[in-house]
């Protein structure tokens, strides 16, 4: 059996498949498939910011100097770590550890929450200053670039949706970490770590691309 | 309308050398496409009959190669094509570039009206009267929605974007009177955002130009667009659910306004009533709701809309509007 | 995935649901349970494309109904039948609800779920619960769009350009806007369902190249489904925040542009296209040399044919746009791009008439079809390329040319394939047969229905009527009577079957396994087929489309 303070690490195979290596290729690619298309849909949004800069570079260059460029750049590197304990978790549940597993697992989705709430002071932050455009009834600071409004609303689209994928994580990942607790689940599930780890990297990924085009790009 | 009402009309009218061009290119494509599908067609028919099951037929192998095949029925039937994607081009840059000598025709569309501006200065709503022999470019823009400027007599069209000039320039050969659209759909009355293209001699044209008012019928016509276009109906209709007072025949009535005293609904007064609402309350109390139009309706667009409303006898009501 | 991942093989364990034992006694899919539940959290693909197959026909009935009610206000010329706001909510209905919920999911989310799985000898598909999750996705859809029309409808057309439907349409833009956005997120389910099932659950022995062409048609589906469709999302969804919100992303006021959306629009719904004709194509490659008693002339291009469709539509988008403003320059390039898909549609037809050449031609109402469709599509994809020529296009686009071609590529196209289909695999698809000169009337009707509903609208297109119109001049009634005239043909046409078809149902000859001798490992197992698929090892053929011809190249190879 396996040494002392490790588990059994396997997949249980699930009737429809025929092996269990076909099991773990049909995970890993319908994960690639489904970041793919998500790619594309996060492509569509920045290839849109982009169009916007070309069109008005100087409102878009004057908004985006409003945006909190430490709080995004610490936002950068807490989302890095988060994946550094991703990768630890996973390289851990292969050696069957899963306690220091489960262990990454919470840091992970600690980190992460420390992303949104950042996010969040920094939301609170542009609503103090004026910073929402899409408000109707609330002035906006930079009223006379209407263009600015644009990039400034895109900015809320792009983060709102990257926010959101990330509570989803979050959630799944809690979820998951409460599964992965119990005895015997890396023998039977031990390739959902590591699927579930590739869609913790793409949200990173999401955030090293939309940190650029947002904050760096245009200042 | 004058434009002729066939029953049955299988070939449009052209009026310009490239509308001409166009149909010859279209033409030329169908020989094309006959030569490409009808030896399909023939053969599935052909063989539909000659090798159905149980008929006796020569079905050994008839030693042909898959690959030269293959090429080459990807590659004639596309080489050929290419022609006219040539050909297409040429006549689409060629309609993209318009002589330094053409005359400039502003045309601005909204929900649901066109307007064209010449450039002497007059206006006109829904037809378009041009000289015939001269080049003529069209400058668009919207005021509201997407819309499309589209003469099917010279087989061209453009989109009308709301703060964006687009253009388009056509030399007219022919005299006549055809039909113009909108052709991108722009909402309700988007199939009603039609009108006439009135294509005539120079010296024709002078003398529209010279009487401009009278050739359309009296503003009164042009003003019944602009009363629609700016949606007017919507409130001072019979039946509109903000029963704002009827328009008809308000012309040259007495009037009584909430201060007490009485005035004659003359064209100064519609004029200010339309300009700025606020002023010269109506009596009877009720809430004072339409928009000031200061700013918003043009000069000219505001006489014939005057006109309309002078023209709406006293027993005159609005048609239905559909 | 590294090594000591993979040691965990050798402890796998067999999930305890399902006992082997019984697996050779095993009652089919239609009978294996009987209870409501027993369909509606069905994880059996045969079964969720039995759901879908039920939905999208009631779609299609929606859609048929307002294109008749469409139809009948074009038979005046001045509008009377309906009011203009009424006439233009039934044609945004019936574009909605056609294209978006009939259309994109009819051949892939009914037969593709079905025979995917039996074609290529698996048990299912590779994501059984994500499969199942598709079809509510695809309701939750269908509901928000069905909100919107019992509310009072949506007037903004189905391509909801904007600034109309962002600032200026009073109706019930978000809720058709909300569920056209679900309904795509179940597009992506079944097409990443689908690209992984083709990759990873394949027979032994099941190689690409001995893959049905249905296999490889829905494979290049599914990764337009992929690659497009959440473009369309982000689209639909910044067109919601700017209803919403006004963020102003396609508002000229605040220096947005609308012609942008059209951009992201057409990203996606030009290749939202080649998901409705590409698996009509692979029907038809079915179709054709069962009924041919023929290999399949030229199978490797076929193949290579439908991925080449599905790369070139992602460059050809900008051809909807050649008088809306693009770049001169812009449009050049889409309109010589548009020529080359020329090629490949090409090479699909003149196979699949070199497959009948020699053959041995059964004229079963599942030809028919696979002929008319030829018919039509070639007529489609030809007047296609008319509109792909930049001075042609100046002329008819927006004009009735238009709604003529899409017409034929899509009723023409899609939803002959899809009768074909249905006729087809109906005896896998219930085990019965359904009376066959029925369903030779049927085609024809829908055949001859067909062409005098759309052929006139080229000749009324290429006079200069515009699409989208009411009130139209009078010179163009004749022809409007006459589209009219032949809708009601069309009609009678899809009635027929919705009846003949499901009599079969109850009262059908039982078909046996495989009724029209055609190869392909769906036939090689009962009809219905049981519910988990094969009773034993199923053996992938040599050779694809092994009839009793074989065509001149593997006839010498075998010499």
């Amino acid at each position: 059996m396996s040494a002392p303070g490790t588990s059994e690490v396997g997949v249980r195979l699930a009737g429809h498949f025929a092996t269990v290596e076909q099991q773990r290729r049909a995970a890993v690619l319908g994960m690639w498939a489904w970041l793919l298309t998500e790619l594309l849909l996060f492509a569509g949004l920045f290839l849109t910011v982009l169009v916007l800069r070309l069109l008005h570079p100087e409102a878009v260059q004057e908004a985006a100097r409003h945006l909190k460029f430490w709080i995004g750049a610490t936002n950068t590197v807490v989302l890095i770590a988060s994946s550094l304990t991703m990768s630890g978790a996973i390289q851990l549940s292969r050696l069957g550890w899963q306690r220091g597993m489960v262990r990454c697992m919470l840091a992970t989705a600690a980190l992460g929450t420390l992303f949104l709430a950042l996010k969040g002071y920094e939301y609170h932050a542009d609503y103090e200053e004026h910073l929402m455009p899409f408000l109707g009834d609330r002035p906006y600071a930079l009223d006379r670039l209407p263009a600015s409004r644009l990039f400034i609303n895109l900015y809320y689209a792009a983060t709102g949706l990257h926010a959101l994928h990330l509570f989803t994580g979050i959630a799944i990942l809690l979820v998951l970490t409460r599964q992965a607790s119990r005895p015997g689940f890396l023998a039977a599930h031990q390739n959902r770590i590591e699927i579930y780890g590739l869609y913790w990297h793409f949200i990173d990924l999401i955030w090293i691309m939309a940190f650029p085009v947002l904050y760096v790009l245009n200042r | 309308m004058t434009t002729s009402d066939l029953a049955l009309q299988l070939w449009p009218p052209a009026a310009s050398a490239t509308a001409v061009e166009t149909d010859w290119l279209i033409l030329a494509f169908t020989v094309l496409t006959l030569l490409l599908t009808v030896p399909v067609f023939l053969a599935i028919a052909w063989f539909a009959i000659r090798y159905r099951e149980g008929v006796r037929a020569d079905r050994s192998s008839s030693g042909l190669r898959s690959m030269p095949i293959e090429i080459s029925w990807m590659l004639i039937p596309f080489l050929l094509t290419l022609i006219f994607f040539a050909w297409g081009a040429r006549l689409f840059f060629i309609s993209k570039s318009p002589p330094a000598d053409a005359m400039v025709v502003e045309a601005i569309g909204r929900q649901w009206m066109w307007k064209f501006q010449h450039p002497t200065g007059q206006s006109e709503i829904n037809d378009l009267h041009i000289p015939v022999g001269q080049a003529i470019r069209v400058r668009m823009t919207s005021q509201d929605v997407i819309h499309a400027l589209y003469f099917p007599v010279l087989r061209m069209q453009m989109a009308v974007l709301p703060d964006r000039t687009t253009e388009m320039w056509f030399k007219a050969d022919r005299t006549g009177t055809y039909r113009m659209y909108c052709s991108e759909y722009c909402g309700t009355d988007h199939s009603r955002m039609d009108g006439r293209l009135v294509i005539m001699t120079q010296a024709e044209y002078a003398a529209w130009l010279q009487d401009a008012g009278a050739q359309q019928g009296g503003q009164a016509g042009a003003g019944r667009a602009v009363y629609e276009a700016y949606g007017c109906g919507n409130c001072h209709d019979p039946g509109a659910r903000v029963r704002a007072p009827s328009l008809a025949g308000l012309y040259g009535r007495p009037v009584a306004l909430a201060d007490g005293r009485t005035i004659t609904a003359d064209e100064t007064y519609l004029r200010r009533k339309i300009l700025n609402p606020n002023r010269d309350k109506l009596a009877g109390g009720d809430r004072q709701v339409m928009p000031a139009f200061q700013g918003v309706i043009a000069n000219d667009d505001l006489d014939r809309l005057v006109a309309y409303i002078k023209a709406t006898g006293p027993r005159a009501q609005q048609e239905d509007r559909r | 995935m590294s090594g000591s991942a993979t040691t965990g093989d050798a402890h796998a364990l067999r999930d305890p649901g399902i006992p082997h034992a019984t697996l050779d006694r095993e009652a089919d899919y239609l009978h294996a349970e009987h209870t409501l539940r027993s369909w509606f959290f069905t994880t059996d693909h045969k079964r969720i494309a039995i759901l879908y197959l039920a939905s999208i026909t009631a779609f299609f009935v929606i859609g048929a109904v307002t294109a008749g009610l469409v139809r009948l206000a074009l038979v005046v010329p001045d509008g009377q039948v309906f009011t203009n706001d009424t006439y233009n909510k039934l044609f945004t209905i019936h574009g909605v609800v056609m294209v978006w919920f009939f259309l994109i999911p009819s051949i892939p989310a009914t037969f593709g779920n079905f025979l995917i799985p039996l074609m290529i000898g698996a048990r299912d598909l590779a994501f059984p619960k994500l499969n199942l999750a598709s079809w509510y996705v695809f309701m939750t859809g269908a509901f928000f769009t069905l909100v919107s029309v019992v509310l009072g409808g949506v007037d903004t057309g189905w391509t909801f350009y904007t600034p109309l439907s962002t600032a200026f349409s009073n109706t019930w833009v978000v809720p058709a806007l909300i569920g056209v956005t679900v309904v795509g997120f179940s597009s992506i389910l079944t097409g990443l369902n689908f690209v992984v099932t083709i990759h990873t659950m394949r027979a032994p022995g099941m190689t690409w190249f001995r893959l049905p062409i249905f296999v490889w048609t829905h494979y290049a589906t599914s990764l337009i489904f992929l690659l497009a469709t959440p473009v369309i999302t982000l689209a639909l969804v910044l067109l919601i925040l700017e209803r919403a919100f006004h963020i102003g992303v396609f508002d000229p006021a605040y220096g947005g542009d609308p012609v942008l959306f059209q951009h992201l629009f057409w990203f996606y719904s030009h290749p939202a296209v080649y998901i409705m004709v590409l698996p009509g194509m692979g029907v038809i490659s079915e179709i054709v040399p069962a009924f041919a008693r023929k290999k399949l002339f030229g199978y490797k291009f076929v193949a290579y044919a439908a991925i080449g469709l599905a790369s070139v539509t992602f460059f050809v988008w900008g051809h909807h746009m050649f008088v809306n403003g693009q770049s001169d320059l812009a449009s050049l390039a889409f309109s010589v791009l548009s020529f080359a898909v020329a090629v490949p549609s090409a090479v699909k037809v003149y196979n699949w008439t070199a497959t009948i050449h020699k053959g041995s031609l059964r004229l079963d109402t599942p030809m028919l079809y696979a002929m008319g469709y030829i018919g039509l599509f070639v007529l489609g994809g030809l007047t296609g390329l008319y509109l792909a020529t930049l001075a042609i296009n100046q002329h008819v686009h927006a004009t009735y040319f238009v709604v003529a071609h899409f017409h034929y590529i899509m009723v023409g196209g899609t939803v002959l394939a899809f009768l074909g289909g249905l006729h087809f695999w109906w005896p896998k698809f219930t085990g019965r047969m359904y009376v066959e000169s029925w369903g030779r009337i049927s085609a024809f009707l829908i055949f001859i229905g067909f062409n005098v509903t759309f052929f006139p609208q080229f000749i009324l297109g290429y006079l200069g009527m515009p699409r989208r119109y009411h009130v139209y001049p009078p010179e163009f009634q004749f022809l409007n009577i006459l589209s009219s005239a032949g809708s009601t043909i069309l009609a009678v046409g899809y009635i027929f079957p919705m009846v003949y078809l499901v009599y079969s149902i109850w009262f059908g000859k039982r078909a046996p396994a495989n009724p029209w001798d055609a190869r392909g490992l769906e036939w090689t197992v009962a009809s219905p087929p049981p519910a988990h698929n094969f009773l034993t090892e199923p053996k992938a053929p040599e050779i694809p489309y092994d009839y009793p011809i074989q065509a001149s190249e593997t006839q010498r190879h075998h010499s």
